[in-house]
């Protein structure tokens, strides 16, 4: 399929493309909305090159374009901006977010459609790649057998075990805290695509409903391992300023530390989704 | 289920049953034949004590049950080719059966079940561990039962036999069974279900990808052995236990080495798994 305004790039058959040829520190014209809108769902995860630094209220106004702004059940918010979630890891941090496969903060009962990363910094010497799986293709490869099995089944996604005292190094106190969990189907149907693709993961989701607890966890063992084949895969290597913009209802992502004590630093928006059918 | 002409005590609720007051060296009468055959439907293995047997009453006793199946990999004594001798001392690089299976599951139609009579036993050691099939596949949900029951497994003796053959130090290259069978399979007597895939004979589930068949198979075989689904037999000489393959599998422990532990097999045939 054509564009007209912006330049798409497929990184490769399965998922992942650059965009090119709009300036996200503008305001974008309708028709380019359309466009990237298409282009984001057809390859899932979309990179937008060649940009300036996007000021603050720019991201946040381009990003309500695609729906409602998520707010983060753990994470500090930006002391101006609570729309925004700071990135930052550096040579005093003791945990860089997402470095396990994940689909963000699937726990939440409605959650994110999806997220836009700017990095402003990267990590001198190389390394800080974030890796996207396509859901579509990971679950598009299993039998007929295993898709009519977990088609009708739904599974817990929690956070407790991942938020609690997450974030206490940078200032948040989370003791009266209650953190979210949600129940959601093991494949869900994306809204727009009207594809199915998995939707569990190995960060959040800790059982399937209706299974004994050896069967569960031997499912969610193999898809976890499943999902996380190279084939389904992008590997993005930042350039400063990109911004990547995933699905998180047709994607995992996984964010590489290989950079420790280097400072890595960006600005993240997130989009509300709807509940997962 | 009462009984009038045989005794019968559960070795556990679920499986296992040591049946006493017959001796299986006479010709069975029909009711006891009957009695024995409803214990073993039942229980699903039954065990037998003190009982003298040569080989011919062994297979007379054997034939009550249906006709006797001719092992592919180990042909049995002069004039007796039904008969497979079960023996380990202190030569032995190997054992028959150490690992779970169900007998000969890679035949396309499997033993319906197996008589092994020890005359000579270790004086301690070399028990068999029998796990009821049935209570593996009650055990599992719902989906899971229902998701099992889409699926077919293929059986192949060849890995397992021809890895026999070599550390006998034999050469060979002959092609045993291959056969595929579902996963799930319905006794063709009690009309239950019971799970028929086991470690020694299953390469594979049919149609699915290598890695979603490996991750299933996995966790059956993990789930199969599960101790409450289990009984343990401790032999005496002349002990003798008959189990139903079509919902039985057993492992033959090999903890006795260098003792000698020796004795007969009849293998009744059965059909084919559906």
């Amino acid at each position: 399929m054509s564009y007209e305004t912006i330049q798409v790039k497929p990184l490769n058959p399965t998922i992942g493309a650059e965009i090119r040829g709009v300036d996200l520190t503008q305001d974008v014209s309708n028709r380019q909305f359309d466009e990237i809108h298409r282009a984001f769902t057809d390859h899932v995860v979309v990179f937008f090159k060649d940009q300036q630094p996007i000021p603050p209220e720019q991201q946040i106004k381009f990003a309500r374009r695609f729906g409602d702004l998520h707010a983060h059940p753990a994470a500090p918010t930006h002391p101006e901006y609570p729309e925004i979630f700071v990135i930052h890891t550096h040579k005093d941090s003791k945990i860089a977010n997402g470095n396990n496969w994940h689909s963000d903060v699937s726990c939440d009962e409605h959650p994110p459609l999806g997220t836009m990363l700017q990095l402003h910094m990267l990590p001198e010497g190389g390394g800080g790649d974030t890796l996207f799986a396509s859901m579509y293709a990971a679950y598009d490869v299993l039998s007929p057998q295993m898709k009519a099995f977990l088609d009708p089944l739904e599974a817990v996604h929690e956070s407790e075990h991942i938020y609690r005292g997450r974030y206490s190094d940078r200032g948040v106190d989370d003791r009266d805290k209650v953190y979210p969990s949600a129940v959601h189907p093991v494949v869900r149907t994306h809204p727009v695509s009207g594809r199915k693709a998995l939707y569990v993961n190995g960060a959040f989701t800790t059982r399937i409903k209706g299974l004994k607890k050896p069967e569960s966890d031997a499912i969610l063992q193999f898809l976890v391992r499943h999902m996380a084949q190279e084939r389904f895969q992008v590997r993005f290597k930042w350039e400063t300023n990109d911004m990547a913009f995933w699905d998180n209802r047709a994607a995992q992502h996984l964010a590489m530390w290989d950079y420790w004590p280097n400072e890595r630093k960006g600005h993240r928006v997130t989009i509300k989704g709807e509940r997962p059918v | 289920m009462t009984y009038e002409t045989i005794e019968v005590r559960p070795v556990t609720p679920t499986i296992g049953a040591e049946i006493h007051g017959v001796k299986l060296s006479e010709p069975l009468g029909n009711q006891q034949f009957q009695e024995i055959h409803d214990a073993l439907m039942q229980h699903q293995v039954i065990f037998f004590r003190d009982q003298e047997m040569t080989l011919d009453q062994h297979k007379d006793f054997g034939r009550r049950f249906g006709p006797l199946h001719i092992h592919p990999h180990a042909p049995g004594p002069e004039g007796h080719p039904e008969i497979l001798r079960i023996h380990a001392d202190e030569n032995s690089k190997q054992v028959a059966g150490h690992r779970w299976h169900s007998d000969v599951s890679c035949d396309p139609e499997p033993p319906m079940g197996s008589i092994l009579h020890l005359h000579t036993v270790p004086p301690t050691g070399g028990d068999t561990l029998f796990a009821s099939m049935y209570a593996a596949y009650d055990a599992l949900s719902e989906p899971m039962q229902a998701f099992l029951g889409t699926l077919t497994a293929i059986h192949d003796g060849t890995p397992n036999y021809q890895r026999r053959s070599k550390v006998a130090g034999k050469d060979d290259a002959r092609a045993y069974p291959r056969s595929e069978h579902p996963v799930i399979r319905t006794h063709p007597v009690t009309g239950k279900k019971g799970i028929f895939v086991n470690p020694v004979f299953t390469q594979a589930i049919k149609d699915v990808p290598e890695e979603e068949g490996k991750a299933i198979l996995e966790f059956l075989y993990e789930h199969n052995k599960k101790p409450e689904f289990v009984c343990r037999f401790s032999w005496a000489a002349n002990s003798v236990a008959f189990w139903d393959n079509r919902c039985v599998q057993h492992l033959a422990m090999w903890d006795y080495f260098p003792q000698v532990r020796s004795g007969n097999r009849v293998t009744v045939s059965g059909d084919r798994p559906f």
